[in-house]
């Protein structure tokens, strides 16, 4: 029986349980979440495919996994993944605050030596924008800049790390180095598709940078924002369901060389934050796992983004397949 | 007549309140031409 196992049944992981359950290749799952009720009101949904457990990482992981998903907030998805590592079973996290990526990228050797992959930023920004990213890349000879923007956020996790995101420190990549900025600064109007049109978004404090330099090394700059008002984000919120997280959306703008021609491309997600983060999360899991209802193959080992484990086509057919659909910008922007 | 001055106060304190929102979001370029389109085809582009 091919079992995933998922740490962390909130927003997210909820909806990626789901998902999973619906995947070729998955027969059984285990769902595992400090609240046991939510777990157990989860599993019910599912059906007898999905078996609650009790387990924490301090314990080894139980036997037989094929992978292993973890939908929890920053800083605790670290020893899941160590756990994962020692049993030689591919991990996949959604946690994005920079904290959490960082300790997930520092497993890179060991999940080399290992010979597995271990996806950090596993959501929509980073996770399906590092994919975007790579899309575009691919029509391209080299590229330059890459700028990442995100309004909304999936569940209370994902908002807690939204709003400290927008404060203290941001690192910028910046000809080819870390520049040090205020978070929450160098505010930009960025149009995403419709219906969310445009927003005003700032500087975030965020693992989407690291994971990016780290599949894109000769990149030349980079940044990341996010709906940088609270009084945004909260009107964001108060308007729009809260059922499955809210609506948001993604923009990526990449900068590149084709030949001697300079070229940008603009692509965007317009999608229910909760269901579109669960959806990635489940497809990267099953990719990493190498089941039939993945997306094509994982392209390298160790611990990275999804902008350099996974193929891009692959992926975003996987994704549209099961609802969440990629927009790209055709046209000119005014002088 | 002082709530019709009420009223007037209040949007055109909305419509400044508006006006600077917008004014603050810097470095977008509003798209002049073209649109979204879905990725399709069997490359996404």
């Amino acid at each position: 029986v091919t079992s995933v196992l998922v740490v962390g049944v909130g927003a997210v992981g909820g909806r990626c349980a789901r998902q999973l359950i619906e995947s070729e290749g998955v027969e059984h799952i285990l769902l595992c979440d400090r609240d046991g009720e939510r777990a157990a009101s989860v599993a019910q949904a599912m059906g007898p495919a999905a078996e609650v457990v009790e387990w924490s990482p301090a314990q080894a992981l139980p036997r037989d996994l094929a992978a292993v998903t973890c939908a929890l907030p920053g800083g605790l998805d670290r020893a899941v993944a160590e756990r994962a590592l020692e049993a030689g079973v591919p991990c996949a996290s959604s946690a994005d605050d920079p904290t959490s990526v960082s300790a997930l990228l520092d497993l890179d050797d060991a999940a080399r030596e290992a010979g597995l992959a271990l996806a950090a930023g596993c959501a929509l920004a980073p996770g399906l924008a590092d994919v975007l990213v790579r899309h575009a890349a691919g029509g391209l000879d080299d590229v330059i800049e890459v700028h990442v923007a995100r309004v909304g956020g999936a569940g209370a996790a994902c908002a807690a790390s939204l709003a400290a995101s927008v404060s203290g420190d941001a690192r910028e990549w910046r000809d080819r180095a870390w520049v040090h900025e205020r978070a929450g600064s160098g505010h930009r109007l960025v149009w995403f598709p419709p219906p969310v049109g445009s927003f005003d978004c700032a500087r975030a404090n965020t693992g989407q940078l690291a994971l990016l330099v780290d599949a894109f090394p000769d990149l030349e700059r980079a940044s990341a924002r996010v709906a940088a008002r609270r009084w945004q984000r909260a009107a964001w919120r108060a308007t729009r369901s809260r059922g499955e997280g809210g609506y948001g959306a993604v923009w990526v703008e990449v900068r590149g060389r084709r030949g001697d021609a300079r070229e940008v491309t603009v692509l965007g997600v317009v999608d229910r934050m909760a269901v579109a983060a669960g959806t990635v999360l489940a497809v990267a899991t099953v990719t990493l796992a190498g089941l039939a209802g993945g997306a094509g193959r994982v392209t390298t080992t160790g611990a990275h983004g999804l902008g350099a484990l996974v193929e891009p086509v692959p992926f975003l057919a996987e994704l549209a397949r099961r609802g969440v659909r990629v927009a790209v910008f055709d046209g000119s922007a005014a002088a | 007549m002082k709530a019709v001055r009420r009223v007037l106060m209040l949007l055109t304190l909305a419509g400044i309140a508006a006006w600077v929102a917008r004014l603050r979001g810097r470095g977008g370029v509003p798209p002049s031409g073209g649109g979204w389109r879905e990725l399709r085809g069997p490359d996404y582009r």
